[in-house]
């Protein structure tokens, strides 16, 4: 399967994670790696699948590399009604109140202009033991299953 | 074979840069060399035990070590052990990245009594680092002047219950010392008004969670993450937040401190049973800075670059070393001219006092096995331990 990820970043967490899926995936399907701030809503129509990481920052904002890009989907309204995307989020529950907002307020941004989510939004919580590829990358598989089925 | 860089402090400003000039030039020959015999810098020992997903930058610089091919040289002291023209002559490239990891003094009369104190200094006691003095006495009213996100951890740790520190690696004898100050009041005083202070409105709001505390302002304005928390604290503890109050003198008066403020009300007198000082850093003259700054923006350039807070001063966060780290990168690679015969790391091959990076993965898993339920590591405090952890496991 053609798969793009993303990666909207702040301190290089949410980058790290993107290549570790990317790695995880590159054998068995065509993918891409892409930051944001490098990506404009065109390029999400490319693959089948698309794969975003996105932190949060302060309080709750998107990560300074999502920024542009969600301007970008602001600004120009695209027609995202054919893309398909899965999004994971990288958060820090000690913020309970905001906890997951960058990812949160990505999806919602793709979503209102057309583009569908598949399966929920999971949140690695940085004040956890887990790691966070541990969580995604059994995540973004049964995703690519379900797709493949 | 690439060329060689040696980059002085594996803090994050070092180790972003190290990881922006690998992405783009994976054969690059990378030694990171540090005076502690462990990585990571201001990560370990600045960033607040309780902020501890800030600390999960410290994943990515691991990578550096145990899948890029850059090497970690600990208990390596520039000065000291080596000095900078040797590593100059052994390198294409040197970066200096050591950081500030002196006070900046308040620059007012009486700012060197007995009861002030640096937070830097202070900080680098509660966080265990192995060169830190002894733990203050702090007194029943410490005033902390400075209204930056340092100054904002120090109260944020001075007000915790022992509850509100769970999961931090707060260790054992600084949970102690913070348990047996006693403290009853607060004082913060910053320069500027409420709305124009440097920290970020969520460690306001943070402070707003704590149970103890009682946020009170003085000279409020429109700053609305510090006029929320004052509306939703009423705990215990008085914490006052003094904006627009210019320290002007401290003096002992009676066994305490009388610190003098220049406000819009004219000047006001705060007494004070310490005082901590959290307005920025210095660099604490291990290196002539202001020299070395010259020599690496000199024209043509030679082969010294600067990194982080020793380049910018003290300013900015994590995110902020990585966006210069990036630019630092691609400045680096554009002029460097790799000298095959320049010898590189065999020029450590002296310093049998040398720790590496497998070293502190035997140390990290022994701190995180030995951590206590509460918290999430059990910091390894002392020099000797730290380059002999097998006295630490027979201890």
């Amino acid at each position: 399967m053609k798969i793009a990820i993303f990666f909207g970043t702040e301190t290089g967490n949410a980058e790290m994670l993107a290549e570790d899926i990317a790695t995880g995936l590159e054998a068995e399907h065509e993918t891409s790696l892409a930051d944001l701030a490098d990506s404009s809503p065109e390029d999400l129509k490319v693959a089948e699948l698309n794969v975003i990481v996105c932190s949060s920052y302060g309080e709750g904002e998107l990560p300074a590399s999502a920024k542009p890009f969600a301007a970008q989907l602001a600004d120009s309204q695209p027609d995202l009604s054919d893309v398909r995307f899965a999004i994971f989020g990288l958060g820090d529950s000690e913020y309970a109140e905001t906890y997951g907002f960058g990812s949160m307020k990505l999806a919602e941004l793709l979503v209102a202009r057309g583009a569908r989510a598949l399966d929920e939004r999971p949140v690695h919580d940085a004040a956890s033991a887990d790691l966070p590829e541990d969580v995604a990358l059994p995540w973004v598989t049964a995703i690519i299953d379900g797709l493949a089925t | 074979m690439g060329a060689k860089i040696a980059i002085v402090g594996a803090g994050p400003s070092g180790c972003y840069t190290a990881q922006a000039l690998l992405k783009r030039a994976p054969d690059l020959e990378i030694d990171i060399i540090d005076a502690q015999p462990v990585p990571y810098g201001l990560v370990r020992y600045g960033v607040a035990a309780d902020h501890q997903g800030t600390k999960g930058v410290a994943r990515q610089f691991a990578r550096l070590f145990t899948r890029q091919n850059a090497r970690f040289h600990g208990n390596l002291r520039l000065g000291h052990h080596i000095t900078l023209p040797d590593l100059r002559r052994a390198y294409d490239v040197v970066v200096l990245a050591t950081g500030l990891a002196g006070d900046r003094a308040l620059g007012i009369p009486g700012d060197g009594l007995p009861g002030v104190i640096g937070s830097g200094a202070l900080t680098r006691a509660l966080y265990e680092h192995p060169d830190a003095a002894a733990l203050p006495s702090l007194g029943a009213h410490p005033v902390i002047i400075g209204t930056g996100n340092v100054a904002i951890d120090v109260l944020r740790l001075l007000a915790k219950t022992p509850d509100e520190l769970h999961g931090s690696d707060l260790g054992p004898a600084p949970t102690d010392w913070l348990a047996a100050q006693e403290i009853r009041q607060i004082t913060v005083v910053g320069r500027s008004r409420a709305s124009a202070a440097r920290f970020s409105p969520v460690m306001i709001k943070e402070l707003a969670e704590l149970s103890r505390v009682d946020l009170r302002l003085r000279f409020p304005d429109d700053a609305e993450a510090l006029n929320t928390a004052v509306a939703a604290t009423s705990g215990p503890l008085p914490v006052d937040f003094r904006f627009e109050s210019r320290p002007v003198a401290l003096e002992q008066v009676d066994g305490a401190l009388r610190l003098t403020v220049e406000t819009p009300a004219g000047p006001e007198q705060i007494s004070a049973s310490s005082v901590i000082s959290a307005i920025g850093f210095v660099c604490d003259g291990a290196l002539d800075r202001a020299a070395l700054l010259q020599e690496a923006d000199a024209a043509p350039p030679g082969n010294l670059y600067t990194a982080g807070w020793f380049r910018t001063g003290s300013v900015g966060a994590i995110p902020q070393c990585r966006d210069e780290a990036q630019a630092l990168a691609v400045e680096i690679l554009d002029r460097i001219t790799p000298d095959v015969t320049k010898p590189g790391r065999a020029i450590f091959a002296a310093h049998k006092s040398i720790v590496d990076f497998d070293h502190w993965q035997r140390l990290d898993a022994l701190e995180l096995s030995s951590a206590p339920g509460n918290r999430c590591r059990q910091k390894i405090t002392c020099r000797e331990e730290l380059l002999n952890p097998a006295t630490h496991e027979d201890a």
